[in-house]
């Protein structure tokens, strides 16, 4: 054992410890600008960071910067993953670095606008010419509305749809669900009727819903209780309706088919359609990408319930942060953004809620694995008169309670009326506070 | 009176442990102390509003159902994470401190979770605690019902604990490996000639000697169990029910789903409490059952 | 004298608990190998292979798919080497403020050495989560969002440098005092006492203490996802995320085999330095 280690080794290891950790400084580079009175930087939090999305996004971006460099200097776009975003966006608003732009989706829809977390556009929006705001599909725009102005755009309007697996329902010897749709047999209970068939079948489930109901019951039951006319609460919010008869028929008939038909899997379970295990499931577009063609499948639009057919679709919009340092200049930019050449661009991803737009050649863009039938049946059609699942200003505070509160629903011996009087209880307090 | 050597000295501890207590004050304290500062508010971020409300927060809190649930559920999921992750380490750091063939690759196997990113572990275990996953399917086999793991409410918070124990296990047992090969043989050797059996030797030799870093490891181990929520996030979000809502998730759930960052906050400050009374009472207990502590 | 049938005996016993050490050992081992191998494997699966039910080990087929994509969609190279290069900066930055403060608490008396111990024990109970907000905001006013250096000094000097200051005390303590005491009778200050004798033995606390931080720094996902902006500056661990297809939905094929690049190297080296680390204390003849 060594009594002194010598010193040049012990100045040896300082320097390099130092260097290295003064290297490594140096090594992060930096983008981030002082705040000048000169062209400004724009920042849009988008919770995408696919290559092409993002590319399209640029080359708008680069456009605009041709155009307005006196205003403008940088635009950039800045992608979050999506379970993660609403905690990025809170989190730099939080932390004082606002962004000028961001997404949210039309569950938020009502909370953002009342808080007043977007700005209003309509001034802008009608003021850029050529921007066709009567090009806009009134449903769409509904949600983002507010005393008649505009505050947010939804770039993305997915209707939800039925994914089915012919060859699970040709081996169970079942009907074909477009010859249903033709002879306007196309029920939820028939659906369900089908699906508890192949229910039985080991390793198979016959139907799911867009989400797991325990994890997401907006997703997973939203889109359905429409067709029952059932709604969590009233349109002005303030009274919660989960106790209502619609929604208590409706609940019960949804508990039955997972634990009397055995159509839906039984909580815990896990299937996937992808991997040609589950007759039905509920998605949108974006499902049909992680479909290859190992099986034969098909996508419907939503079929009827006791109050008839309601199309449902899912929004993404995008808006200007009030808060952000230049609204006005982040106002300019997504009203360019979002006018009919480059919400033609965006079309090749986002369906648009443009009516000019609203063709199968525009569409099959973004989804190449749909064939025109599909994208007019099931995507064009339901998208002009789509409604969207129900929003609250207060969502985000009711969010875990309803989860918490429907979790008692999801057991064999459930007293359906029970768990949801408990609920609208609960539910009331919040909203009364 | 302190000699000029004994002075200097005083000024090099300073100097030495400067840069850590710098840095945790500068970084970890001042920060809670702002914290705290946003506990008195009612702060919503994207609504932008930042009103003082004095200590109602922590009135609310008190009253809040859910707080003193996830408080109670946060003992829980800590007690059993501690006693089978530190009971586990041991067993596994006795059984491999011995030279046999395949002990390095036992070593290794038992430690591969730790370098997993906790996501990509957690992602993988909730396909084998499905109701229809391949651990039932397992027990199927030998004609077991397996029970629904992560949605019955009596076993989601343990299979939770279980999930994590594999995760880190590993990290503690190769610390009670060094701690191990770090008694020395003399006395080992001594107790055997002295007619002591194995297990004797273990308990009355061997374990008195790494008391030290079991306390240490214990320590760890339960503040670290405190800041757990991927896994709940990504398994269960707090459910069934609330039954693994813990602190850490009830934390992120109101800052970041509810957007209340003020009551978050005090939430967060009663965090360091729970947290401070689990290491107030580690460390106090040092004297009785830690050997040769300082 | 043992007999020679006591000899036989003995040798037979011997055997069987071998064998059911091994037996046990293996079955141990499967919880912890199964989840690991599963992930290695899985990424040559295609894409809707790896959810199906009940879950397979080996791909039925075989794929590139997944595997090719990983350094096509995002700068993965890239950000590997970011979290490697942070990882090794962050893991020297505590090693050296760890050991320097564990052995001021351990051998030196100093005025207030009590409370500000205890100091440090308290940072190491401060939630991260919401600590996270004012310091984004500080960050965010010097400008310094989107670069590594608030990563690394976050890392090296914040609540993250307790308990490899903790293993260095513990780990000082144990050292015999009377190396310090000739050396200091031969004239060295305390500084040379502790660069030239107490540091150089502490290999196994150094071990200890570089795995632990490697790890936690190598895998750092919340920090960065906060800090940092750009996908050139994403560690790993954050990139990962980024595999995402035209709807942004994950490529899971894509994301597990990045994770499984990510882990095998480290696991290489773990068992290699896993031998340093674990018989170097015994080496040493130290208590733990």
């Amino acid at each position: 054992m060594h009594s002194y280690v010598s010193r040049r080794r012990i100045l040896g290891a300082l320097g390099l410890a130092a260097g290295a950790v003064g290297g490594g400084a140096l090594t992060g580079c930096s983008t981030s600008r002082p705040a000048t009175r000169g062209p400004v930087k724009l920042r849009m939090l988008t919770w995408t960071s696919n290559e092409r999305h993002l590319a399209v996004f640029n080359r708008i971006g680069a456009a605009y910067l041709e155009q307005h460099k006196d205003k403008v200097s940088e635009v950039v776009f800045d992608g979050v993953v999506d379970g993660t975003y609403l905690k990025a966006l809170t989190t730099q608003i939080g932390g004082g670095d606002v962004p000028d732009l961001a997404w949210t989706f039309e569950g938020m829809a009502a909370q953002f606008i009342d808080s007043g977390v977007f700005a209003n556009l309509t001034p802008t929006l009608t003021a850029v010419p050529d921007y066709h705001v009567d090009d806009l599909v009134d449903g769409a725009m509904d949600l983002w509305r507010k005393d008649g102005d505009i505050y947010a755009y939804p770039f993305s309007n997915s209707p939800l749809g039925i994914y089915a697996n012919l060859d699970v329902i040709k081996a169970a010897k079942l009907p074909s669900p477009r010859d249903l749709l033709a002879s306007g047999e196309w029920t939820w209970d028939k659906l369900m009727e089908m699906a508890a068939a192949i229910g039985k079948q080991a390793d198979r489930a016959g139907f799911q819903s867009a989400a797991d109901p325990a994890k997401d019951w907006n997703s997973a039951l939203g889109p359905i209780w429409l067709s029952w006319n059932a709604r969590p609460w009233t349109a002005d919010g303030r009274t919660c309706t989960f106790a209502a008869p619609e929604m208590v028929t409706f609940l019960e008939w949804f508990h039955r088919q997972i634990f009397v038909a055995g159509a839906m899997p039984q909580p815990g379970q896990q299937f996937d359609f992808a991997a040609g295990q589950v007759g039905f499931r509920m998605a949108q577009l974006s499902m049909s990408a992680g479909l290859k063609d190992s099986f034969e499948w098909d996508f419907l639009p939503m079929p009827a319930g006791p109050s008839g057919t309601v199309p449902v679709v899912g929004q993404g919009a995008v808006g200007v942060v009030a808060q952000g340092r230049n609204p006005e200049i982040a106002a300019d930019f997504l009203a360019y953004f979002t006018n009919k050449e480059n919400s033609a661009l965006l079309a090749a991803f986002f369906p648009p809620p443009r009516k000019s737009l609203l063709a199968v050649e525009a569409l099959s863009t973004a989804a190449p694995a749909l064939t025109s039938a599909q994208i007019q049946g099931t995507v064009i059609d339901q998208a002009v008169k789509a409604v969207t699942k129900v929003g609250h200003a207060k969502l985000s505070e009711l969010d875990d309670p309803i989860r918490a509160g429907l979790d008692a629903l999801w057991h064999k011996d459930a007293d359906v009326r029970r768990v949801l009087e408990t609920l609208t209880a609960a539910v009331q307090k919040i909203i009364d506070e | 009176m302190r000699s000029r050597a004994a002075r200097i000295d005083a000024v090099w501890g300073v100097a030495m442990a400067a840069p850590a207590v710098l840095g945790v004050t500068v970084l970890g304290l001042v920060p809670f102390g702002f914290v705290i500062w946003y506990s008195l508010h009612d702060w919503a971020p994207l609504a932008g509003r930042f009103t003082w409300v004095g200590g109602a927060n922590f009135v609310r809190l008190l009253n809040d159902d859910v707080m003193w649930g996830s408080l109670l559920t946060t003992l829980q999921f800590t007690g059993m994470l501690v006693v089978i992750n530190i009971g586990l380490a041991l067993v596994l750091a006795l059984l491999l401190n011995q030279r046999f063939r395949g002990a390095v690759a036992f070593r290794a196997f038992f430690f591969s979770p730790v370098v997993v990113s906790s996501v990509a572990w957690v992602l993988i275990w909730s396909y084998l605690v499905a109701a229809n996953g391949g651990i039932n399917g397992v027990l199927a086999t030998w004609g077991i019902e397996g029970p629904n793991w992560l949605r019955d409410p009596q076993w989601a918070l343990l299979t939770v604990v279980v999930i994590q124990v594999f995760k880190g296990v590993g990290m503690n047992m190769v610390l009670f490996l060094a701690a191990l090969q770090g008694v020395p043989a003399e006395l080992k050797e001594a107790a055997r000639v002295d007619g002591a059996s194995p297990a004797r030797s273990l308990v009355s030799i061997t374990l008195p000697m790494i008391t030290p870093t079991i306390l240490m490891v214990i320590m760890i181990t339960t503040i670290g169990s405190l800041d757990v929520f991927v896994p709940i996030q990504v398994l269960t979000q707090g459910g069934p029910g609330r039954s693994t809502t813990v602190i850490s998730y009830l934390l992120y759930q109101t800052a970041f789903l509810q957007q209340r960052f003020g009551y978050a906050s005090a939430i967060g400050v009663i965090l360091f409490l729970v947290s401070l009374l689990f290491a107030a009472l580690q460390w106090g207990s040092r004297k009785r059952w830690v050997h040769d502590e300082v | 004298m043992v007999s020679h049938t006591d000899g036989k005996r003995h040798r037979r016993n011997q055997m069987l608990t071998r064998a059911g050490l091994y037996a046990l050992l293996a079955v141990l081992a499967v919880p912890f190998v199964y989840p690991t191998l599963w992930m290695l494997v899985s990424g040559f699966k295609p894409i809707d292979e790896i959810f199906r039910v009940p879950p397979t080990l080996l791909p039925q087929q075989w794929t590139l798919d997944g595997v090719s994509k990983v350094f096509t969609v995002t700068p993965f190279a890239r950000q590997y080497f970011n979290s490697l290069y942070l990882s090794v900066v962050i893991t020297v930055g505590t090693v050296a403020v760890g050991a320097l403060a564990g052995y001021a608490f351990a051998r030196i008396r100093f005025p207030g050495a009590n409370f500000l111990f205890l100091v440090l024990i308290s940072g190491i109970m401060i939630p991260g989560e919401v600590t996270i907000i004012p310091i984004f905001r500080w960050v965010s006013q010097l400008h310094l969002l989107d670069n590594h250096l608030p990563l690394i000094v976050l890392q090296v000097f914040g609540p993250g440098c307790v308990v490899s200051v903790f293993i260095f005390r513990q780990f000082f303590l144990s050292l015999p005092v009377e190396l310090e005491e000739a050396a200091r009778l031969d004239g060295l200050g305390r500084l040379g006492i502790f660069l030239r004798i107490s540091f150089p033995l502490s290999g196994p606390a150094i071990a200890a203490v570089a795995i632990m931080k490697f790890l936690s720094a190598f895998n750092m996902y919340f920090e960065p996802l906060i800090l940092l902006r750009s996908p050139e500056l994403f560690p790993v661990g954050l990139g990962l995320t980024g595999f995402q297809d035209s709807y942004s939905e994950p490529l899971y094929n894509t994301q597990i085999a990045a994770t499984a690049l990510t882990v095998v190297p480290i696991l290489v080296v773990f068992l290699f330095a896993q031998r340093q680390f674990v018989e170097g204390l015994a080496r040493t003849g130290l208590k733990g």
